[in-house]
């Protein structure tokens, strides 16, 4: 039917629904003053910050968020650089007693630095883009994997890409697998187990597409143990680096295409699965803080980690109980974004009642790398130093394999340790398929 | 006649202030005198409005035009203490559309530009305001920090030879053959404030002229004259939030009535606010239901306020004054102008003028009467100059820089603090040495943006908090009030020190206890509990009178070894059973 059949005419009070607050350019314009409200300056969050933990000179997430808002005039254009230092843990979120939006807060502010302070022709400025467009680099790169791995790791090009870019030469760049984890996917012919009841879409993100399709296949194997339909829409980078960079309209771009796709399929009945804690974690928190597209707060509602899922929907309890592995030990971490979604403590829980396993968990530190953040040069140390508590209590660990959720951490941990590092998916394929 | 005539000013809020700036400009000998700190009285007890002259553009036509006409001239030589927010008279579906109309009209009459906005563009300036207002007239309103006004005052004035007395109170005014020839002031018990008086000593202060600038205590000064000054001291409540919901000025457009604006004040907004007369300016009831008032009326324009956080009260006193025999009954009735009484005329006792009524966007033009009134009396030639010359901070300046590079602050920081500080910032950002940490984190006020007001000011921490902020944010003092006091310490006995933390401690009290809800309720039981648990302010045994029974205590089991030579295992060993039972029982 067409707007021209509809029978009913907008009254004068519908026409009179005039919202300017929702109706802003775009999502710097945010107005999050009132949001100071709720800060009685307890300073909890500060004291959670691992960034303020290792540099003086980080003022810290209270200054950076309830006071720098609270401080400003609408007009006012300038944000504290310092907002640039913020790695986006989110930890703050977390340990406010008092609910204030801080991450959001910070995630407004960088985008309002970015926006209006940062030159666009900067090196910071083009290396933070290309950071945060990882996906982009990695679909090209992953063509022609061999040669990418080659070229990225060769010691030269690493020493350009940190005196031209600023990216540390420090790091390893993650390997490109030989074949992504949608090629296989298309190869294999799609989803294997059809359900009416039972139906997820899962939200890989960009590195267990393009770096480590084992976990993405680790998920289909377990999903459709378990009886599930999966259905693998087309998707963009869930935003996480963007935001962390201030790139808040590529986000909004990547966002755009993700809640449209994946809206229609919860839908059809799907729930939303991610791999990756920071993937789950910027669609469930993150997009409805900072857009306001169609379907957004039904992508957030229905948006799972996907262990998670499974202990909600599934008596994993037993299964692992029943189940058992060859004899090995973890040096589990919980990634930041997982803690903030309360699941800090799923993998210990359960596999520790998984026979021939021994877990640890590595302590309550963040691993410090942050996504792009300990990628950045001038970054690297206060990664390191941030990361030291957790290399400490990983090597003291029983295992000498690390785990973790969150592709980044793992990449810390790896690099911070030499251990090889797994998803718990990939434990769970190991027992239950 | 060589010497120079002597003026004494009584009262340092606006009026006084302006004054004794404006004499001394013109050469005079002038004293001012304050029985707290400056803006004790009603001018720091006000909503910060900078009149465009809309909201008496109806019913007070000249008060309208002599408002608009000092709001350009404050715009002009007092740019560090005014905020041009603009200003809109907001129209609900139900208010009347012959008063917008009429105010439309009127502030076309006395010349106060006016232009008439949709409701949709009224929202798209103040996105917060409620959906369904109809129309609004812009005006050019701004917000004014009374304060940083004075303080700025008085603190020209003292460069030009003034002496400024703060926390002297006037116990007596003098009266020597039928003619008044200055007053006695009783100066504070504690060495605060500023000014040469001996603490908790009587001075007497002759001079050739009095000036009564004390507004709502003008009849009791009259009375130690034996002159009557019926002044009708007039309350009014207003209530601070905790952000700035909006950042133009916004009033009800309707003729009259309680709680119709909201001023955008530096971090936060003051609503306000009420009108009802009272019989004593320092004691009167502050109630409950006047804030309630405020929050349910003004909530009608931008409804987010029922929800947002408030962070304290407070009461001011209007000076309302009419002429003997007007017989207004309403207080909001009376005229808000102002009046100079000259009792020589009035009451044949010559050497005293009282002033009266005004406000504080006239503040200025009030003092250049009063001015020109002392020097026609004292006959002195010299020509007002306050219209022209910039307040000290208010030259040029900008508030962007690199605050970073220049001063080692971060931006926010910079930013707030040139806001207040005005052209004077590199003087007291730049001249600092050594490290300079914010002790204010609400209001973003450094240490050496504390040791200026100190400088200006004393030991008087209230006086600090006017000149800087510091304390007045959403913890009100929580996490400063300790901290300034601590920046007096080298300088200082510790008793003083003691003293004006505890004045400021009070001062804040004072407001918070009537925001004890929500967000402030757990503020302010943080705030308690911090500085219980810590400082031990619940209960100090050195800020007591009491005398500690020391000898209630034991020295633990060690005792009885250092007391009286007997054994002991370990001298250091603790008491961590209380002691042995009995030791000390009947010592």
């Amino acid at each position: 039917m067409s707007d021209a059949e509809n029978p009913s005419n907008p009254t004068p009070d519908e026409q009179t629904d005039f919202e300017p607050v929702q109706v802003f350019d775009d999502e710097t314009e945010m107005d999050l003053r009132p949001g100071a409200d709720n800060c009685y300056k307890c300073t909890t969050c500060d004291t959670t910050c691992p960034v303020a933990e290792v540099d003086d000179d980080f003022p810290g997430p209270k200054f950076q968020g309830p006071e720098q808002w609270r401080l400003k005039r609408k007009d006012d254009e300038d944000i504290d650089d310092s907002i640039t230092s913020c790695s986006n843990c989110m930890r703050c979120d977390n340990a406010c007693p008092s609910s204030v939006p801080l991450s959001q807060m910070h995630n407004t502010a960088r985008g309002e630095y970015v926006d209006k302070q940062m030159d666009k022709l900067s090196r910071e400025y083009l290396r933070n883009r290309l950071l945060s467009n990882y996906r982009i680099m990695a679909e090209i790169g992953s063509k022609v994997p061999r040669l990418t791995n080659f070229a990225l790791n060769n010691s030269l090009v690493q020493k350009v890409n940190e005196k031209v870019l600023g990216i540390t030469s420090e790091r390893d760049f993650p390997e490109f697998a030989e074949q992504t984890f949608r090629e296989w996917w298309h190869e294999r012919g799609g989803a294997q187990v059809s359900s009416e009841e039972k139906k997820i879409a899962y939200f890989h993100g960009c590195y267990s597409n393009y770096n480590t399709p084992e976990v993405a296949k680790a998920l289909v194997r377990v999903f459709e143990e378990f009886g599930y339909e999966i259905a693998v829409p087309r998707q963009r980078c869930s935003g996480t680096p963007m935001f962390a960079n201030g790139m808040l309209d590529d986000a909004e771009r990547a966002a755009e295409v993700n809640v449209s796709e994946f809206s229609d399929l919860i839908d059809e009945g799907y729930d939303v699965i991610a791999s990756c804690t920071s993937c789950s974690m910027s669609l469930r928190q993150e997009y409805p803080e900072l857009f306001e597209f169609h379907g957004t707060a039904e992508v957030s509602a229905h948006t799972y980690e996907a262990m998670e899922y499974l202990r909600i929907h599934e008596d994993l309890e037993s299964e692992i109980e029943d189940a058992s592995v060859e004899e090995q030990s973890f040096a589990y971490h919980a990634p930041c974004h997982a803690r903030n979604q309360g699941l800090e403590r799923q993998a210990v829980e359960l596999f520790r009642e998984l026979d021939g396993v021994n877990i640890e968990d590595v302590g309550d530190s963040c691993s410090g790398i942050s996504g792009t953040y300990g990628w950045k040069d001038e970054k690297y140390d206060t990664s390191m130093k941030i990361g030291e508590e957790m290399f400490d209590h990983m090597e003291h660990a029983e295992g000498n394999v690390g785990m973790t959720e969150c592709p980044t951490c793992s990449m810390q941990m790896e690099h911070g340790t030499g251990y090889d590092i797994k998803h718990p998916l990939q434990l769970l394929e190991e027992a239950l398929v | 006649m060589t010497e120079t005539p002597s003026v004494l000013v009584i009262g340092g809020g606006s009026t006084g202030c302006g004054i004794v700036r404006d004499l001394a400009m013109r050469g005079l000998d002038v004293t001012l005198v304050e029985k707290g700190n400056l803006t004790h009285g009603t001018t720091g007890r006000m909503h910060g409005l900078l009149h465009s002259g809309g909201r008496y553009a109806v019913s007070d036509q000249p008060s309208a035009r002599e408002c608009i006409e000092e709001n350009r001239v404050l715009r002009r030589i007092a740019t560090h203490c005014v905020e041009m927010t603009g200003g809109l008279f907001v129209q609900r579906p139900e208010d009347d559309d012959e008063y917008f109309e009429q105010k439309l009209q009127g502030c076309r009459d006395c010349g106060i530009p006016a232009e008439v906005l949709s409701g949709d563009e009224a929202r798209e300036m103040e996105p917060y305001l409620a959906k369904d207002v109809k129309r609004a007239i812009r005006v050019p309103d701004g917000a004014i920090d009374p304060f940083r006004l004075c303080v700025a005052n008085a603190a020209d004035a003292i460069d030009r030879g003034a002496r400024v007395e703060t926390h002297a109170e006037v116990v007596d005014v003098l009266v020597e053959d039928d003619e008044i020839v200055g007053v006695e002031v009783e100066h504070g018990e504690k060495a605060i404030g500023i000014g040469d008086g001996e603490p908790g000593t009587r001075e007497k202060l002759y001079a050739d002229y009095v000036v009564n600038a004390t507004g709502a205590w003008a009849g009791q000064i009259g009375e130690m004259a034996g002159v009557e000054v019926a002044v009708r001291p007039s309350k009014g409540v207003m209530t601070i939030m905790n952000v700035r919901q909006v950042d133009t000025v916004v009033n009800r457009c309707r003729p009259k009535g309680d709680a119709d604006i909201i001023v955008p004040h530096e971090t936060t907004c003051i609503l306000g606010t009420t009108d009802e007369e009272v019989e004593d300016p320092e004691d009167y009831p502050e109630e409950g239901w006047e804030v309630d008032l405020m929050i349910d009326t003004l909530s009608e324009l931008v409804p987010m306020l029922s929800e947002a956080r408030t962070i304290r009260s407070f009461w001011g006193v209007r000076p309302l004054y009419e002429p003997p025999g007007t017989g207004t009954v309403d207080p909001t009735d009376i005229t808000r102008d102002f009046f100079l009484l000259d009792h020589a005329d009035r009451d044949g006792l010559p050497g005293m003028a009282s002033i009266v009524g005004g406000k504080l966007t006239t503040y200025r033009m009030m003092a250049e009467k009063i001015s020109n009134h002392v020097c026609e009396t004292l006959g002195v030639e010299a020509d007002c100059r306050t219209a022209e010359e910039p307040l000290p901070g208010s030259s040029d300046f900008s508030v962007l820089r690199e605050w970073m590079d220049e001063f080692g602050i971060r931006s926010p920081v910079g930013r707030r603090s040139a806001q207040r500080l005005g052209s004077r910032t590199d003087d007291v950002l730049g001249r600092w040495d050594g490290p300079n940490p914010v002790v204010c984190d609400c209001e973003a006020v450094t240490r050496a943006e504390i040791h200026d007001a100190i400088d200006h000011s004393g030991t008087d921490l209230n006086a600090v908090r006017i000149r800087t902020r510091s304390s007045m944010g959403n913890c009100q003092g929580a996490f400063c009030c300790h901290r300034m006091a601590n920046e007096l310490i080298h300088d200082h006995d510790e008793l003083v020190v003691r003293d004006s933390l505890d004045e400021l401690y009070q001062e804040r009290w004072k407001g918070e206890r009537h925001a004890l809800w929500g967000e402030q309720l757990s503020q302010a039981m943080l705030k308690h509990m911090l500085h219980a648990t810590t400082m031990n302010r619940d209960g100090d045994p050195a800020a007591s009178d009491s005398v500690i029974d020391f000898a209630a205590f034991d020295a633990g089991e060690a005792a009885p070894a250092a007391a009286g030579g007997a054994t002991g295992d370990d001298p250091d060993r603790a008491a961590t059973d209380g002691g042995t039972e009995g030791e000390n029982a009947d010592s």
